[in-house]
């Protein structure tokens, strides 16, 4: 329990804003507005860079459901249909779905642990202004003809010295480097913050859950993105730019060991990106069914055993490398397990709906469709998994089926839930809540339109990553199903777009809290200022809104002339110190600019790492030098 | 405004020198980050390693153990430096931090120093096979972040001397130390790994 006392002075709200006001104002011009180091302003542009790649990765998808739609068509070639499908599965996963999450997490965890900004609020922008500089390396290379082409894992030897002529691959490369670093850095300071400034009285067993799933994803991706570096970096880049030999059979590399090394990533991959749609999935369920989560430890305890399982199930990507069957075996049932805590999660939240009393707004029918279609995902899940079908589905579409069943189904519906859900706190009004239902109808036929037909058409034996087929095979009308599909979701987005671009201006103000929801980001203003509240809460429940007022309490105290904010205990999130965070700065994107151009050099010739490693160290001291004489830092 | 039932934290410290301040916990993730990386890279070694029968597969051609053993000592002996500093830093001892700063970043250069010798002379290059692939990164990757440690204590030790005692700095050289620790304690299996391994067990298998 967190000791409160009954005050019988009046806190001066109005002055402590003022003086909050001054102290968090972003500096003015451009320079300036590089040097924001807010997490609303971090977060939401991670938000809307990750959507414009959102929809760079759906016009690729089309170009290819275009290609496809029938037999022998011409319209791209085999070598732009190799750069298109692999920009597009490496947009989908690096560029948007794994940036977007963390973005949604930057903006909304500060909130709901009731505080002011993320623990390293340079690091933050730092990490921002990677994602953005290596996914515009990428796009660089898309309209300059050096787009990858050997798939979204590229796996040598294609894409080995031997093989992957060009700089496509080192493209690819480089722009993992890129995006891992960013997801290093959110993970990082995501951590940081939900360990150590919660607001007092939010014990571990009162954390949102959308905060227990960014507190899993973020570890997940602590213990997955070194992986990819070393795939990545040691395997291609230095095999390709100076003669190692890790995929080099002849001296004793071995191809193999790539994949292990990737999956030993790209499976947790999936979980980074389907784990805060499991926390959001929570918090609109909640919100919209009006009371507490069914089953809250058995829902952290699913997330967090998800987390672990994650690692173990690498190998099913590699059913077909001819690996001993007792290593098979093995994985075949790590992968089954994982439809346990996938199980008892929807099972939870089935139950929360039953007892509730359901309000079916935009956001519950993404929650709706978002159930419906990750179980159908999740079955084929359960088949692939197993052996014999695995061999013989192996690199069809029934795999490009479940995938997206399972993606789209398990991560994009939730999100696109999330959005209607915290619009109102994004932008201060409504989102409109007819044009939301209609996106959804359309999002949801299209995809089934688009994705059903595909486990047809990989059971009848269409392989992946092939520009064209014959008229002979049948595979005709599916296909040009499907591509029809395409176009629905394209209008189901573009829905979604006019939505967004009219409620921003046109919809009705919604106030601090207009879902009466429980969770304390309904709190702070909509949108939020840029120290969130103007006195910190103190939380005496899982769901603080829902709490008798007279039990909840302000923290007084901290100070308002500057940046500070409270770190409390790991457990019971009891007040420890005060901390102040520093200020905005411009270095974050100095050292990155810095950093990137070795980066990008090095793409060209391996000594580009002398100067990124000069570079970055030159920008990090200039970032951590004080800026007050000494002897005064306080 | 009614009355308010509130807490107060004023009387609260503005800093922690120790594990409950949230760059300690940034700094123990970077280890974890690093550690996660090594030991991917340790798995690597012995994957490659089981798949051929002999180890190095140009026998001849075995790292000298001698400089990487002084490389070793010296890294242990300047966590003296680590430890020392960072008590220092947690009791406001500023003589003492600046003394002890010195001190494991002497030791720390020297192991550099010994190190660039050692690779100097090590029998095989990065491009000889994967034995040399596999030892050229690791010796890479850790000199990489030994020297951003150095750099990173070095500029502590300037800001030290021009006078700046205050919180930020005591923190950063509480956590240089941790960081420190930890780039030192993963070389250990490293270096038994690459040094000792081909050594200990060399027969075919």
């Amino acid at each position: 329990m967190i000791p409160l006392v009954e005050t019988s002075r009046e806190l001066d709200e109005e002055q402590e804003r003022r003086t909050l006001e001054r102290a968090w104002r972003h500096p003015g011009g451009l320079v300036g507005w590089c040097s924001y180091t807010t997490h609303q302003a971090i977060g939401m542009r991670y938000i809307v860079t990750a959507f414009v790649f959102l929809l760079a990765g759906g016009v690729e998808a089309l170009l290819m459901r275009l290609q496809l739609a029938r037999p022998e068509n011409g319209f791209l070639g085999p070598d732009r249909y190799n750069q298109i499908f692999t920009t597009h599965g490496s947009t989908m996963m690096f560029l948007f779905a794994v940036p977007m999450m963390e973005g949604m997490g930057i903006y909304l965890v500060p909130l709901m642990l009731g505080t002011r900004n993320v623990a390293f609020p340079r690091l933050n922008a730092f990490g921002y202004w990677m994602y953005l500089i290596g996914g515009l390396f990428l796009y660089w290379g898309v309209f300059t003809n050096t787009a990858p082409d050997v798939g979204w894992f590229a796996y040598p030897p294609l894409s080995g010295p031997q093989f992957g002529i060009g700089k496509r691959v080192d493209f690819w490369a480089q722009m993992i480097t890129f995006t891992e670093i960013s997801a290093l850095c959110v993970a990082t300071e995501l951590i940081a913050t939900i360990l150590k400034m919660r607001a007092p009285g939010m014990s571990l067993n009162r954390i949102p859950l959308f905060c227990w799933a960014m507190l899993v994803q973020s570890f997940m991706v602590i213990f997955a993105m070194p992986a990819v570096m070393l795939a990545s970096n040691i395997f291609l880049l230095t095999d390709r730019t100076v003669g190692t030999h890790f995929t080099n059979p002849a001296e004793g590399g071995d191809p193999l060991l790539y994949q292990h090394v990737f999956w030993f990533f790209g499976h947790p991959e999936v979980y980074i990106i389907f784990i805060p749609a499991l926390g959001m999935v929570s918090s609109i369920v909640d919100t919209h069914t009006r009371r507490a989560i069914f089953g809250y430890p058995a829902m952290v305890l699913s997330m967090a055993a998800t987390g672990f399982i994650g690692f173990g199930l690498w190998v099913h990507h590699m059913f077909a490398t001819g690996l001993p069957q007792i290593g098979e075996a093995y994985f075949t049932a790590a992968s089954m397990m994982i439809a346990i805590t996938s199980g008892v999660q929807i099972f939870c939240w089935l139950a929360t709906m039953w007892s509730g009393r359901i309000r079916m707004t935009a956001a519950m029918h993404f929650v709706f469709g978002f159930v419906a279609i990750f179980v159908l995902g999740g079955l084929t899940g359960v088949m692939l998994a197993s052996i014999p079908i695995d061999l013989q589905v192996h690199d069809t579409f029934f795999v490009v089926a479940h995938f997206h069943y399972v993606l789209i189904g398990g991560a994009l519906f939730p999100l696109f839930g999330a959005f209607h859900h915290w619009f109102p706190k994004f932008t201060g009004r409504m989102i409109g809540e007819t044009a939301g239902k209609a996106t959804f109808w359309l999002l949801f036929l299209g995809f089934n339109l688009t994705f059903f037909p595909m486990h047809i058409l990989g059971l009848k034996g269409m392989t992946r990553r092939i520009y064209t087929y014959q008229p002979e095979m049948g595979w005709g009308p599916a296909n040009l199903l499907a591509s029809i599909g395409a176009f629905v979701i394209l209008c189901g987005g573009l829905l979604f777009l006019s939505n967004v671009i009219r409620s921003r201006r046109h919809g009705a103000p919604a106030g601090a809290d207009p879902w009466a929801s429980g969770t304390l980001e309904w709190a702070a203003d909509s949108p939020p200022a840029n120290y969130n509240f103007v006195y910190l809460p103190v939380v005496p429940g899982r769901y603080p809104l829902w709490t008798d007022p007279k039990q909840r309490g302000l923290v007084t105290g901290v100070r308002a002339d500057r940046r500070e904010v409270l770190v409390t205990t790991i457990m019971d999130a009891a007040p420890h110190h005060r901390y102040p965070l520093p200020g905005p700065s411009i270095w974050p994107l100095l050292t990155a600019a810095g950093v990137s151009a070795g980066l990008i050099w090095a793409v060209y010739q391996f000594s580009g790492y002398y100067p990124a490693i000069a570079l970055g160290t030159a920008g990090l001291i200039g970032w951590f030098w004080p800026r007050t004489p000494a002897g005064d830092e306080r | 405004m009614t009355a308010q039932r509130t807490l107060d934290v004023s009387h609260l410290p503005d800093h922690s020198i120790s594990s409950e301040a949230p760059l300690w916990w940034g700094q123990m993730l970077l280890a974890a980050i690093e550690g996660t990386m090594f030991a991917i890279l340790i798995a690597m070694y012995f994957y490659y390693r089981l798949s051929l029968d002999v180890w190095p597969p140009r026998p001849t051609e075995l790292p000298p153990v001698l400089l990487p053993t002084i490389v070793l000592v010296l890294l242990i002996v300047s966590c003296l430096g680590s430890y020392r500093a960072s008590e220092a830093a947690k009791g406001d001892d500023r003589g003492g931090m600046s003394r002890w700063l010195l001190f494991n970043l002497g030791f720390g250069l020297a192991a550099m120093l010994a190190r660039g010798f050692e690779w100097a002379a090590l029998p095989f290059t990065w491009a000889a096979d994967i034995h040399g692939s596999l030892v050229w990164t690791i010796l890479a990757l850790h000199t990489l972040d030994v020297a951003a440690d150095l750099i990173f204590t070095a500029v502590l030790l300037v800001l030290l001397r021009q006078g700046y005692h205050g919180p930020r700095q005591r923190l950063g050289v509480h956590v240089d130390s941790v960081v420190w620790y930890f780039l030192v304690l993963i070389w250990i299996p490293l270096y038994v790994v690459i040094y000792w391994g081909p050594r200990l067990v060399r027969a075919p298998r």
